[in-house]
């Protein structure tokens, strides 16, 4: 069964249709990719799927539920993390901050328990923090909690960024473009990170991807989509392959 | 290089500025008293000591000197350079101004029914008892040559490779100082903190035995703008909401303490305490309402909005529509004030301590809430608010509760201002009021609880410090303020945090991005 699933999912700005009667069915435990050329609504789906887009038609199902209306903090409770193609971390807090904001939906204390220092609420920031610091032991941060997010150099902003997104425990991530700005070297260690994601956390993977060798290399299944539609699906082999896709990629001739 | 020389020339016309305004207000004299009867230095006029104007003088210079050096330490060349360019920016703008004082003063008009403090003997004094011209150009020259004495000085003794046996000596005593006894034993045992915060915290509350009904009234005051402040703080500071019209809580609290105490305009006169409970929870309740139909707006629209709601209660208050009910522009009077076990509280110094409590009881709730899951919410949605959402955070709950508990505090502030006045009324709840508390947070240091206490102290309390000065010293207080936002825009004691991001420069920085998540790569 699959555990997220879009139908005939439609988000138009204006007249144009940035993402337009597009089907994905993400299976548990899978990594899947989303390629295509720029502009072609990789992005609006990841923002319609985490709710920050209301979409015109179709729906959003995830472990079976729908989530379509929902808001963004809603849909993050019910356990789906996701990570930004431009970085986008809480630049003026420590990073051990970055990953306990992460960590919110998972924690129980409230206004009241913050203003009268209950035990309840000590004992929860106390695991709250163990937690966070392993998460930064396991993005390769160890001893960086106390820094400025924005005072940390570009790779490890995006395995921040990472950490805080795991931090929420989630069921499935969606990854917008996990190696851009990446050089061959740094972009093979994300991918064995990624894949380690699933091995030992075994959290799905969905992840928007320009790099070739990471795509072709990590994924078990490949959308394409182009002008907002679904144009090809299937392994890396067949994508590779698929006459269409080499001409949305490389222009009309080419194939 | 032009920036070396441009930033010496600023340094130089802040420090300029600075010294015109201490001559202005005859601190000058004061000081070069104090410094001629420690040096034993021989009174050239009758006015003041003259000795002591130039060794005050050769020392402002020898400093300005030394902070335009470390422009550029390493070269020799360019330390002279920037000392000299700070040297001529002061010199001039001082001996300018001694020249203009001189000659006005020279053609018979009388300054001191403009400036109390430039009667004659006053400018003979800054003339150092000597023609204008000498004068003037006595002040010009022992700018000049101290500026450059301080820049050559701090770099012959801090560049590492400069100097020789002094260097050396100078370096020992620096590193003995900063490393003996109490500094070091203070830093390898952070638990004598809290023997600082005991002696900090008993010296406050003896504080209110020593001082007389002037100034426990006055340092009331200044506690009140500490609670608002530090309820602003996390409106503001934390939370990133930009609230203007804080002033409105204020309203709420002081006239929900005088309705329910005050004999008219409402005949109910509860006793203090259960009121108090009232007030707080009252103006909670109003930034809740308040917050619900802001909830979307950011930023600039959002200051807005408040400061329109700040004025929308002012302007109730006055009102005839509302004057049988809240009193009109008379206010309310005869407000009551707290009693325990029988004893009426209702004195100055009594308030004081209670004013005191208030702040504890405050800084105590802020450190809880900066360091708990609700203090994070608010820090992550100030930061950004999208992401913040995208993080499972109820943005639209947490921003109803920061305006709920900023708003409980200023509420706590009012019941405590109209308490202690025994009335409250329109004048009390004007605009300036919610300026004072956001200024106050900017000048003692965003998010930092010992820059609010300090910022309400210089913004309340200075003031009154300054009354001797009488009806310059709100001048005065105006160009302290705007000097101190050009040499330390992150306020007097600013947190750690804020710190960092001001002066940890050099460092690799993303820069802050406005578009939507919406991009397509």
């Amino acid at each position: 069964m699959s555990i997220l699933e879009t139908r005939d999912l439609t988000k138009r700005f204006g007249g144009l249709s940035a993402v337009n009667r597009v089907n994905v069915a993400i299976p548990e435990g899978a990594i899947y990719s989303i390629i295509g050329p720029n502009g072609a609504g990789k992005t609006t789906l990841f923002n319609c799927i985490t709710g920050f887009y209301p979409p015109e038609e179709g729906e959003v199902l995830f472990m079976g539920k729908n989530l379509t209306g929902l808001s963004p903090d809603r849909i993050t409770q019910r356990g789906i993390s996701r990570t930004y193609q431009n970085i986008r971390l809480f630049p003026a807090m420590t990073a051990l901050e970055n990953i306990l904001v992460g960590a919110h939906p998972r924690l129980r204390s409230n206004f009241a328990d913050a203003i009268l220092r209950t035990p309840r609420q000590r004992a929860e920031e106390k695991t709250a923090l163990e937690k966070a610091m392993k998460l930064l032991e396991f993005v390769g941060l160890k001893g960086k909690g106390d820094l400025l997010a924005r005072n940390l150099p570009y790779g490890e902003q995006r395995r921040l960024e990472m950490a805080r997104a795991l931090a929420n425990e989630p069921k499935i991530i969606l990854l917008d473009e996990p190696t851009a700005g990446m050089n061959p070297n740094e972009s093979r260690t994300m991918m064995r990170f990624i894949e380690n994601l699933r091995e030992e956390l075994g959290i799905t993977i969905l992840l928007i991807e320009h790099d070739m060798k990471v795509v072709m290399g990590i994924s078990e299944f490949i959308y394409v989509l182009d002008f907002g539609q679904l144009i090809a699906q299937g392994s890396p082999e067949e994508i590779q392959r698929n006459p269409q896709v080499i001409e949305s990629y490389l222009g009309r001739g080419a194939a | 290089m032009r920036d070396q020389l441009k930033a010496s020339a600023r340094s130089g016309l802040i420090f300029g500025v600075v010294i015109i305004f201490l001559m202005l207000f005859g601190l000058t004299k004061t000081l070069s008293d104090i410094l001629g009867e420690l040096f034993n230095l021989q009174s050239i006029t009758r006015t003041g000591n003259s000795g002591g104007l130039m060794l005050l003088f050769a020392l402002l210079a020898w400093w300005a000197g030394s902070r335009a050096a470390k422009e550029d330490k390493e070269n020799w060349k360019a330390v002279l350079r920037n000392g000299a360019v700070s040297g001529l920016v002061i010199g001039s703008i001082t001996a300018l101004f001694t020249f203009l004082v001189g000659s006005l003063d020279g053609a018979d008009i009388e300054m001191r029914t403009y400036l109390a403090q430039l009667d004659r003997p006053s400018v003979q004094f800054l003339l150092y008892g000597r023609s204008i011209i000498a004068g003037a150009l006595m002040t010009f020259f022992i700018f000049l040559i101290f500026n450059l004495v301080g820049a050559l000085a701090s770099y012959i003794l801090e560049t590492r490779h400069a100097g020789g046996y002094l260097q050396k000596k100078y370096l020992q005593i620096k590193d003995r100082i900063s490393g003996t006894s109490i500094v070091v034993r203070y830093k390898e045992h952070p638990q004598s903190k809290w023997i600082g915060y005991g002696i900090l915290l008993a010296g406050t509350l003896l504080m209110p035995q020593f001082l007389g009904k002037y100034w426990n009234y006055a340092m009331g005051t200044v506690g009140i703008y500490v609670i608002m402040g530090l309820g602003l703080n996390i409106v503001v500071g934390l939370a990133g909401l930009l609230d203007l019209g804080y002033v409105a809580f204020f309203a709420i609290g002081a006239y929900t303490v005088g309705l329910l105490t005050a004999p008219a305009p409402i005949p109910i006169q509860w006793s203090f305490w259960p009121v108090l409970v009232i007030s707080i929870l009252l103006a909670a309740f109003a930034g809740i309402l308040l917050g619900i139909p802001v909830l979307r707006m950011r930023g600039d629209y959002l200051a807005i909005v408040t400061l329109g709601f700040g004025e929308i209660i002012r302007v109730l208050i006055r009102s005839d529509m509302m004057s049988p009910y809240l009193g009109g522009p008379q206010g309310v009077r005869d407000i009551g004030g707290p009693s325990l076990f029988g004893i009426s509280l209702s004195n100055e110094r009594a308030y004081l301590y209670l004013i005191i409590l208030g702040i504890l009881l405050a800084i105590l709730l802020t450190n809880f809430l900066q360091k708990s899951r609700v203090g994070r919410a608010w820090m992550a949605m100030r930061e950004d608010e999208t992401v913040a959402q995208a993080m499972g955070i109820n943005t639209l709950y947490y921003k109803l509760m920061a305006f709920a508990t900023g708003a409980a505090f200023a509420g706590f502030g009012g019941v405590l201002f109209a308490a202690r006045n025994q009335y409250t009324g329109p004048a009390d709840h004007t605009l300036m009021v919610s300026i004072n508390v956001l200024s106050l947070l900017i000048v003692g240091g965003m998010g930092s609880i010992p820059g609010v206490m300090i910022g309400a102290f210089v913004l309340k309390g200075l003031p009154e410090v300054l009354r001797e000065l009488d009806i310059y010293r709100l001048l005065v207080f105006g160009a302290l303020l705007v000097i101190m936002m050009i040499i330390r825009p992150e306020g007097i004691w600013p947190a750690p945090r804020r710190r960092m991001e001001l002066h940890e420069s050099g460092l690799e920085e993303i820069p802050p991005d406005e578009s939507l998540i919406g991009e397509e790569g």
